[in-house]
């Protein structure tokens, strides 16, 4: 009987915690950060908001090619996903270039890549977070 | 209609470019990729000197076709 009730409860527990893992997903993705601090992970959700914020300054400081859905080959549409993995992050680049990309010089080119970077490893982060979620060694 | 930000320019040299960037994903990866202070440490510097090294090496075996 004891047996049966464990097996009953488990499934609705599993559900519950792939939920909050979902939730803690996106939520690392939208804000960077926000994933791990939902855990409490302080220290990694400090680095994870600093990093992607510093790379998404510096990126549209050097005026790097922001990518937009409306990309003319896959290459551009690899790089509108990689800038939407900043989250919320990617509207704060729109607006800091005013001037629109410029990638006639080396600047604008390393721009282009640390927005890409940025983009990418907050991806990472807020996939790090959903295995932490989910109780996976994180 | 988006609101802009007052936008920043910033202008870096190639090796500064290379730096930052090493300097930043390396603390990052330090802080995901480990847990103790102190292997954070070392996971950093092993990161940031890999990177520094590889990317100035990279460069260099680039150099002779730029001529």
């Amino acid at each position: 009987m004891a047996e049966g009730e464990t097996s009953a409860v488990a499934p609705a527990r599993d559900s519950k915690s792939e939920t909050m893992a979902f939730v803690v997903a996106a939520a690392g993705w939208l804000v960077p950060g926000l994933g791990h601090a939902l855990l409490k992970m302080w220290g990694r959700a400090v680095v994870c908001f600093l990093t992607v914020g510093v790379l998404v300054m510096v990126g549209a400081g050097m005026r790097g090619n922001l990518f937009t859905s409306r990309g003319n080959d896959a290459f551009d549409s690899l790089g509108y996903i990689a800038d939407l993995g900043t989250g919320s992050f990617y509207l704060v680049a729109r607006s800091l270039e005013a001037d629109g990309p410029d990638v006639s010089h080396a600047d604008g080119d390393y721009g282009t890549r640390f927005l890409a970077t940025a983009g990418v490893f907050n991806l990472l982060a807020a996939l790090h977070a959903y295995e932490a979620a989910r109780g996976r060694k994180a | 209609m988006m609101a802009h930000l007052p936008s920043i320019a910033l202008k870096l040299s190639h090796l500064q470019a290379l730096v930052l960037f090493a300097l930043v994903i390396a603390i990052a990866f330090g802080f995901l990729g480990r847990r103790q202070p102190i292997e954070r440490l070392k996971y950093i510097l092993w990161t940031l000197l890999l990177f520094l090294l590889i990317g100035v090496g990279i460069g260099w075996a680039m150099y002779p076709f730029s001529h």
